[in-house]
């Protein structure tokens, strides 16, 4: 669970996080809204990449932003980008040891890499390059990468980017079974709403740094306020 | 492609298992056949530049994990070439220890300058790290340009004169060049598995994430700062370790050789010989030193040599940017491809 | 102890450096390209220089032939190799004038060889007497070209087409395209631009320390001490920190334990000023 209190982010004149307070308590939740909203802002506080001027973040009970960026990964925080970022020189086991050695045991890497692997079905391609891999793989690692080591919170940008309707399809159905198969939360971000709408119970929508609505999914985006301003209707 | 639920198979080794892997097996092998070719092939003049060459490749294999790995510029591995070599050199004076003593404390305390000169760069990046690293070469031009190297004198600075000079005596094993030569041979072989272990394993990984980007190797765990600074700390005990060789080589160093501009000359000749291969150091290395001895051999003038390292560092730029060893091992793998097709 | 000697002859060096500094910075902001080979293209034109005086040629022919030359070397390099590299980072671009400073290094040691000598110009000679100190003509023409071509590149940056061609691309090389600035000749102007700064540069400091390959390709180290002091952006700010800098190193001469090691001044200045200033500065090296 994410509880936002009262969350300010500011650059010189800008605000693209006003005064935000959200609960986020859903396995799998949703957040949407504009470009220039402030979702991958939010992102970057919960990360450590962008430090607040005000609030607070609890996760799961625990201060959030007390913790230095290293430590919230420690503890369980995964997160991936919204451009891949697939090390092109490494195999695909080599990038997801690359997380691995920081944040399992020394006993605990192989296996946590090859259950990672096995999940993502990269079992594979483990020995292929990076550079060598299409999209589609590239997001498997990505999303594999914030399956190592104990994780308790994964935040996804945009996982789904660039991918053709089968493909989306085959990563929301392995996005929904992480809450019960690893024990984490997931947030992702996403302009799909088809998406959103079939993977998310609870949403968060922001517009202007500012939460314009949060609750069960089919509610939110119902909601004539959210109609206006994300999806354009009048 | 679907992801299919693959049934588990037996689970790779890790890349740091103890089954020893191809790559870093590869260099002994390579090393031993170069140094008995050139042990059992060259004159003595050819031996002396050759010695020379495989004691620098150590400093570039250094400058290849800054820039190849990480991509840091640094334009001061010269001048770490040099505090290894004053180092062992004044050790190596004052008390007379075994060579591998003085040659370990130049290698340690190249290891902690290089450390330091990397301190500012920790938070900098690209072209003002490489300005800073500029800027102390230079510095150390000036140093020791002033001091000149220990040679056998008292004091701080140990510079005798006149009669008190004394050479760096060299292992007792290795008196001889030809005995230095396979011993330097050696010794570079160990600097070139360190750092390619270094490449393939736990270090390795990171440094990528690292050169992917900060956030990125943030979001991987990795300390950032640790890593980078372990970077320069090897970096620069290579380099130092290659100054303790180079002092060994001919007994002294010369305070006017090691001006900031030799450590832009290290630089471009391993982009030339390319950074992203274990061998390119030891080709930048007989680039450096193998070169000039050629056309000094055939009468040409010396400046002809630097003027051929610009031309081929523009053309690495240009065109090839993993260097010769790039093109090497581009060749090899098309090679091999070949050799498999049904 | 009477410093003032040394200021007047740290002027005339700092001049200089401050004129190098500036002719560094209006190609890095208009290019992107940091220009190892700067004094290395001023010193092929101090050769020539020297050269055509010893065969006997005018003096006047001497310094234009020198700054030709020099302003022809840049806009060969500019022009024509530079674009092989002009969608690589910051730092390959430099490295590229490395290759180009190795090239023209090893061109002077061929045809003329490391041998220092000195380039004398009449103007050595004559001097103005100043607080009792004698100034000569030299380090006054340094003076008053360093603040003439200082000012005029600001003029040119301000009020021409050119110049604002030029801080378009400083600003934003892509966008720039997009908006019609013609990005080949802006480009190529700023190179013509540098190798003439190049070539006066180079001619000032033959003339008053020596006539050196190595040595003179290594004025580019106390003109990117001053451009970074200048955090890389401001015109003035360069010229007067390459002014400052010449300064500090000359007053360091007649202090006996420190003077072996004043030709250290520029980096240790240089040093400095990027940790306190590194940070800010970092937006100004943002590759486009």
């Amino acid at each position: 669970m994410i509880a936002i209190e009262n969350l300010v982010v500011q650059f010189g004149g800008v605000r693209p996080i006003d005064n935000l307070t959200a609960t986020i308590s859903a396995p799998v939740s949703g957040l949407i809204g504009p470009n220039g909203a402030g979702k991958t802002t939010l992102l970057n506080v919960l990360s450590g990449f962008v430090s607040p001027v005000q609030g607070a973040v609890k996760v799961d009970g625990r201060d959030l932003l007390a913790l230095r960026p290293l430590d919230r990964v420690k503890s369980g925080l995964r997160r991936s980008f919204q451009t891949e970022q697939v090390v092109e020189d490494l195999t695909v086991a080599g990038n997801l040891y690359a997380i691995a050695d920081h944040v399992t045991g020394p006993g605990e890497r192989i296996e946590a890499v090859e259950a990672a692997l096995a999940f993502t079905g990269l079992r594979g391609v483990a020995d292929t390059l990076g550079k060598a891999l299409n999209l589609f793989q590239r997001r498997l690692v990505e999303l594999s990468k914030c399956l190592i080591g104990k994780p308790r919170l994964v935040l996804l940008d945009e996982p789904a980017a660039g991918l053709t309707d089968e493909e989306s399809a085959t990563l929301r159905e392995l996005i929904m079974r992480i809450p019960d198969e690893f024990g984490a939360q997931v947030l992702l971000i996403d302009h799909d709403v088809e998406l959103i709408r079939s993977m998310c119970t609870q949403t968060l929508v922001l517009d202007y740094g500012k939460m314009l609505a949060l609750g069960p999914t089919e509610e939110v985006l119902a909601s004539p306020d959210v109609r206006r301003a994300y999806l354009g209707e009048f | 492609m679907t992801a299919q639920n693959q049934t588990l198979a037996r689970p790779m080794a890790s890349p740091s298992a103890i089954r020893v892997p191809r790559e870093v097996l590869v260099i002994p092998v390579v090393m031993a056949v170069f140094t008995a070719a050139v042990a059992l092939l060259a004159n003595s003049f050819w031996l002396t530049a050759a010695t020379s060459a495989v004691a620098l490749s150590l400093s570039v294999t250094g400058l290849a994990i800054l820039y190849g790995q990480l991509g840091l510029v640094s334009l001061c591995q010269f001048a770490l070439v040099g505090v290894g070599g004053w180092v062992t050199l004044r050790i190596g004076h004052a008390w007379h220890p075994p060579f591998e003593v003085s040659m370990l404390s130049g290698g340690i305390v190249a290891a902690l300058v290089g450390l330091i000169f990397g301190i500012p760069a920790l938070r900098l990046r690209g072209l003002y790290l490489a300005l800073v690293t500029l800027m102390l070469a230079g510095g150390f031009q000036t140093i020791i340009g002033a001091w000149g190297f220990p040679d056998g004198g008292p004091g701080f600075l140990g510079r005798a004169d006149g009669a008190g000079r004394a050479m760096l005596s060299r292992p007792d094993l290795a008196q001889d060049s030809v005995p230095y030569f396979v011993y330097v041979s050696i010794v570079a072989t160990i600097g070139l598995v360190i750092s390619q272990w270094h490449k393939l394993a736990r270090p390795g990984r990171a440094w990528a994430l690292i050169r992917k980007g900060e956030h990125v190797a943030i979001a991987s765990g990795v300390n950032v700062l640790t890593y980078k600074a372990w970077a320069f700390a090897l970096s620069g005990f290579l380099a130092g370790i290659a100054g303790a060789l180079l002092a060994g080589n001919v007994g002294q160093l010369d305070g006017r050789a090691f001006t900031a501009f030799e450590s832009l000359n290290l630089f471009a000749l391993a982009v030339v010989g390319g950074v992203y291969n274990w061998y390119g150091a030891l080709i930048a290395g007989l680039l450096l030193r193998a070169v000039p001895a050629l056309l000094t051999d055939l009468g040409i003038d010396g400046y002809v040599t630097i003027g051929i390292f610009g031309v081929a560092l523009f053309q690495a730029l240009a065109t090839a940017p993993a260097g010769i060893a790039g093109q090497i091992s581009g060749l090899i793998a098309r090679l091999t491809r070949k050799g498999q097709k049904p | 102890m009477n410093f003032l000697p040394f200021i007047i002859s740290g002027l005339g060096i700092g001049a200089v450096y401050a004129l190098s500094g500036v002719g560094l910075l209006v190609l890095f902001r208009a290019t992107g390209v940091l220009n190892f080979a700067f004094g290395a293209i001023g010193a092929v034109g101090a050769h020539v220089a020297w050269q055509l005086m010893e065969w006997d040629y005018p003096l006047a022919l001497a310094i234009l032939a020198a700054v030709l030359v020099s302003t022809l070397v840049s806009f060969l390099y500019g022009r024509f190799l530079a674009p092989l590299l002009s969608y690589r980072d910051t730092v390959v671009r430099a490295v590229g004038t490395l290759a180009l400073a190795l090239f023209l290094i090893a061109l002077m040691g061929v045809v003329w060889g490391e041998l220092p000598r000195r380039l004398q110009f009449p103007t050595d000679q004559m001097y103005l007497t100043l607080f009792g100190v004698r100034l000569t003509f030299t380090r006054i023409i340094a003076l008053v070209l360093a603040i003439v071509v200082v000012g005029g590149i600001t003029v040119l940056l301000g009020t021409t087409r050119l110049g604002l061609d030029m801080r378009a691309l400083a600003n934003d090389r892509d966008l720039s395209a997009i908006l019609g600035v013609r990005i080949t000749r802006t480009e190529t102007a700023a190179w013509i631009i540098t190798g003439i700064f190049a070539g006066l540069g180079g001619l000032l400091l033959a003339d008053l320390v020596r006539l050196q390959g190595t040595f003179l390709t290594f004025l580019v180290i106390p003109a990117i001490a001053a451009a970074i002091l200048g955090q890389l952006r401001s015109l003035w700010v360069t010229a007067f920190a390459g002014l400052g800098i010449g300064v500090a190193e000359a007053l360091l001469t007649p202090i006996d334990w420190i003077s072996p090691y004043r030709s250290a001044t520029p980096f240790v200045i240089a040093l400095i000023a990027v940790m306190i200033l590194g940070s800010t500065a970092q937006a100004a090296l943002k590759d486009r």
